[in-house]
């Protein structure tokens, strides 16, 4: 039962874990352990719910009481820090743009969408990534986390607020380089 | 509700379908009668297909993949010993894989696990282990009996078992009147060359010699090898194939390490899985258990300069 209920979802699992640790080997040491955890409390596991959410709940309990010192993450640690950094990227090498369309529908596509993405404070990326890339809802969410509910609204709101500052910011500077 | 109110409270929740039925009632009249927001709300879907698009999921590397099935198989098992000998983790879970970093030495470990098993079983401190689980037959193990049945008494190699490709099997050294002691390494160079698992057991110690070696295909097109050894009155007969999915069923008599041993129909079995390249080894024989266990562990300890 375990393997055909968990195992669909270890691919998915195991990218959580490359974003919380930045490192592969730390990545499989905390997948193996969280698996294998998952493995022992199955019978807590209720059948029906999502299982995904339930797998990413152990990860993040395993990576929050063994692995989060082990972790290095170079990130932008404050909003301030991550708005100044986009301003600061957009004056590089991004292509001309002519209109919002086109802001939307090639410039968020390009390279530097992933850069922005993963340049957002960690607390807002990860909710980003939960609701967007791991499909949770926000209950799930806020149970993987530990966090209130409210909060997950407010992160994902502001995360997405912050993606768009960005993006338009580039637009802005560009338009300044007069390039 | 104003365009203010709809983008700070309402906007991510409403792209997400995260607004409750009243909340989404309000939103989307607010939106049927505002083009901004409309366009902010395609937007906001347009950002969370970015998103997805921008953040692949990465498949799990595939000897972690077994091996955490193979964990998971070992832990199903309660007569399970093998974490007895692997290295010891920060917990009882660890205990039951070897750390990643140490991928590359589970097959010495196992061998020196093998021959430790084999001193405590021979030297009567420990027994077999009575199980408390019954063994769930899988269909591998009745197609491995059929092909045992049928090879161990009439056997036909098939691949080149010296290294001008010429002979197959039987070839006996003119002045020891023994197997060509090239012959085991000429058979692995054929079963690597397609792309298949090249370590063969070395029996010798056991009393058994090797007969030869045949590369065919399963039913469903995939390699597959059988290496024939005989000894005095019996035959083993080991299979090799790639099953990324295969984990070791439950009821193992014993484990060692990769290794789980079964009796299964009056044979007794020895099921190794290496993970690099997603191997299964079955070994089989009408030897009794206890035979095969120290026959595996002899041929490990050679394999691993141990029995010097």
């Amino acid at each position: 039962m375990f393997e055909q209920v968990a195992l669909p979802h270890l691919d998915a699992v195991y990218t959580a874990a490359l974003r919380l640790t930045h490192n592969s080997d730390d990545a499989k040491d905390l997948l193996q352990d969280s698996i294998l955890r998952a493995y022992r409390f199955f019978d807590q596991f209720r059948l029906g719910t999502n299982c995904r959410a339930w797998l990413l709940t152990i990860l993040y309990n395993n990576f929050r009481n063994s692995y989060r010192r082990r972790s290095r993450e170079q990130l932008a640690a404050t909003i301030e820090q991550f708005d100044h950094q986009a301003e600061t990227r957009s004056l590089v090498d991004d292509p001309p743009v002519r209109n919002p369309e086109e802001l939307i529908a090639t410039r968020m596509a390009a390279r530097r969408f992933e850069a922005v993405l993963n340049s957002l404070p960690s607390e807002f990326r990860e909710v980003l990534v939960l609701v967007d890339v791991q499909e949770l809802n926000y209950q799930e969410i806020a149970d993987v986390l530990e966090i209130p509910l409210g909060t997950v609204k407010s992160r994902v709101s502001r995360a997405r607020a912050m993606m768009r500052r960005a993006m338009l910011k580039g637009a802005v500077s560009r338009g300044k380089t007069g390039s | 509700m104003d365009c203010s109110e709809y983008v700070d409270k309402f906007l991510s929740a409403h792209a997400d379908g995260e607004l409750a039925s009243r909340e989404r009632r309000l939103a989307e009249n607010h939106v049927g009668g505002c083009p901004e927001c409309r366009t902010r709300l395609a937007e906001e879907r347009s950002l969370k297909v970015l998103v997805r698009q921008h953040t692949n999921i990465v498949k799990v590397p595939a000897e972690l993949r077994l091996r955490i099935r193979a964990a998971i198989g070992e832990m199903a098992d309660p007569n399970f010993i093998g974490r007895n000998f692997a290295p010891r983790g920060q917990d009882s879970d660890r205990q039951l894989l070897w750390p990643v970093r140490q991928t590359r030495v589970w097959a010495p470990v196992a061998a020196a696990a093998a021959v430790l098993l084999f001193l405590a079983v021979y030297s009567g401190r420990s027994g077999t282990p009575a199980p408390t689980t019954q063994f769930h037959p899988v269909p591998v193990f009745d197609l491995a009996i059929t092909k045992y049945d049928s090879l161990a008494s009439y056997f036909v190699p098939n691949v080149p078992s010296d290294r001008n490709g010429s002979d197959f099997a039987w070839v006996m050294d003119r002045e020891s009147g023994q197997p060509d002691a090239g012959m085991r390494e000429d058979i692995g160079r054929s079963y690597s060359e397609a792309d298949m698992l090249d370590d063969l057991f070395n029996f010798d110690p056991a009393g058994y010699q090797l007969s030869g070696g045949r590369l065919d295909r399963l039913a469903d097109g995939r390699p597959v090898t059988y290496t024939l050894y005989r000894g005095t009155g019996n035959a083993i007969l080991d299979i090799g194939l790639k099953d990324p999915q295969m984990s070791a069923p439950v009821g193992a008599v014993y484990w060692i390490g990769m290794r789980s041993f079964y009796q299964y129909k009056g044979y007794s079995f020895c099921l190794t899985f290496s993970p690099p390249g997603h191997f299964v080894s079955i070994t089989l024989t009408r030897a009794p258990l206890t035979e095969l266990i120290r026959d595996v562990a002899l041929a490990d300890a050679v394999a691993t300069g141990d029995d010097r």
